[in-house]
């Protein structure tokens, strides 16, 4: 009797869950979104902080499932860039089911060596959160 | 030094991103010294930004660039030539810094 009441406290427990699960994919705000982007792009990609660089969301589209995402202050010209760039567009897409397409730039695309532009970018990970921080194996920086 | 294995090369940008990048840094950091330095820096943001690398086997990388790499590159005062020999020279020094990234040895 015990046990069967036990089991039976445990059901609605789970279903709950499982609906909230559930109503949070479908539901996912444009917020949401953000903040899963911030936190892939600072778990995946420490290196772009720890150079001295930022990584904001620029601009997000829900429905065609388009990020802009500028990388900015020393990732401008400092000749990793393309690289990191390539990763975030392949892992973005792969990882994250709501983007399908993502633009990534240091905001020099018409400039040059002298268009530093990185000092009007907004702060670095909006909606930043400390659920993980620090808690990844992240790679070192390789310099 | 990472253990090169050609199938996780596949997956690069999961298994070496910290290479490529490093390789990609050192080619810049050769190149920023010996050219001119706006060029190479409109060549790493405006043309390596679409580039990918390919590994072809035998020790050999492939540097795969967009298209019409030259129409690209906007905001320097560089002829065609100029921009095409410094892209063929960048393009050789990020293949030969993979290859030393990598510790292999072209056959």
């Amino acid at each position: 009797m015990s046990r069967a009441k036990a089991a039976g406290a445990q059901r609605p427990k789970r279903f709950l869950a499982l609906v909230q699960s559930t109503m949070s994919t479908e539901t996912k705000t444009e917020e949401d979104l953000r903040e899963e982007i911030a936190n892939f792009l600072r778990r995946n990609f420490p290196q772009i902080q720890m150079h001295g660089g930022s990584a904001a969301i620029r601009d997000l589209d829900m429905e065609s499932g388009e990020v802009t995402v500028m990388l900015g202050g020393a990732c401008s010209g400092c000749g990793i860039s393309p690289m990191t760039i390539q990763a975030i567009k392949s892992r973005m897409t792969q990882e994250i089911p709501e983007i399908d397409t993502v633009h990534a730039d240091t905001g020099m695309g018409g400039g040059g060596h002298g268009s530093n532009r990185g000092g009007d970018m907004s702060p670095s990970f909006p909606g930043e959160t400390t659920d993980d921080a620090g808690g990844d194996d992240s790679p070192a920086a390789p310099f | 030094m990472a253990e090169f294995d050609p199938e996780k090369f596949e997956d690069k940008y999961v298994h070496y991103l910290q290479e490529l990048e490093t390789a990609y840094k050192r080619a810049f950091e050769t190149m920023n010294d010996a050219y001119d330095s706006e060029l190479v820096h409109a060549i790493d943001q405006q043309i390596l930004n679409e580039s990918e690398p390919f590994y072809e086997g035998d020790g050999r990388f492939r540097v795969e660039l967009p298209e019409n790499p030259a129409g690209r590159v906007q905001g320097v005062l560089v002829d065609e030539e100029k921009l095409q020999t410094t892209l063929d020279r960048y393009v050789e020094e990020i293949r030969a810094e993979l290859r030393r990234v990598f510790d292999i040895a072209e056959s």
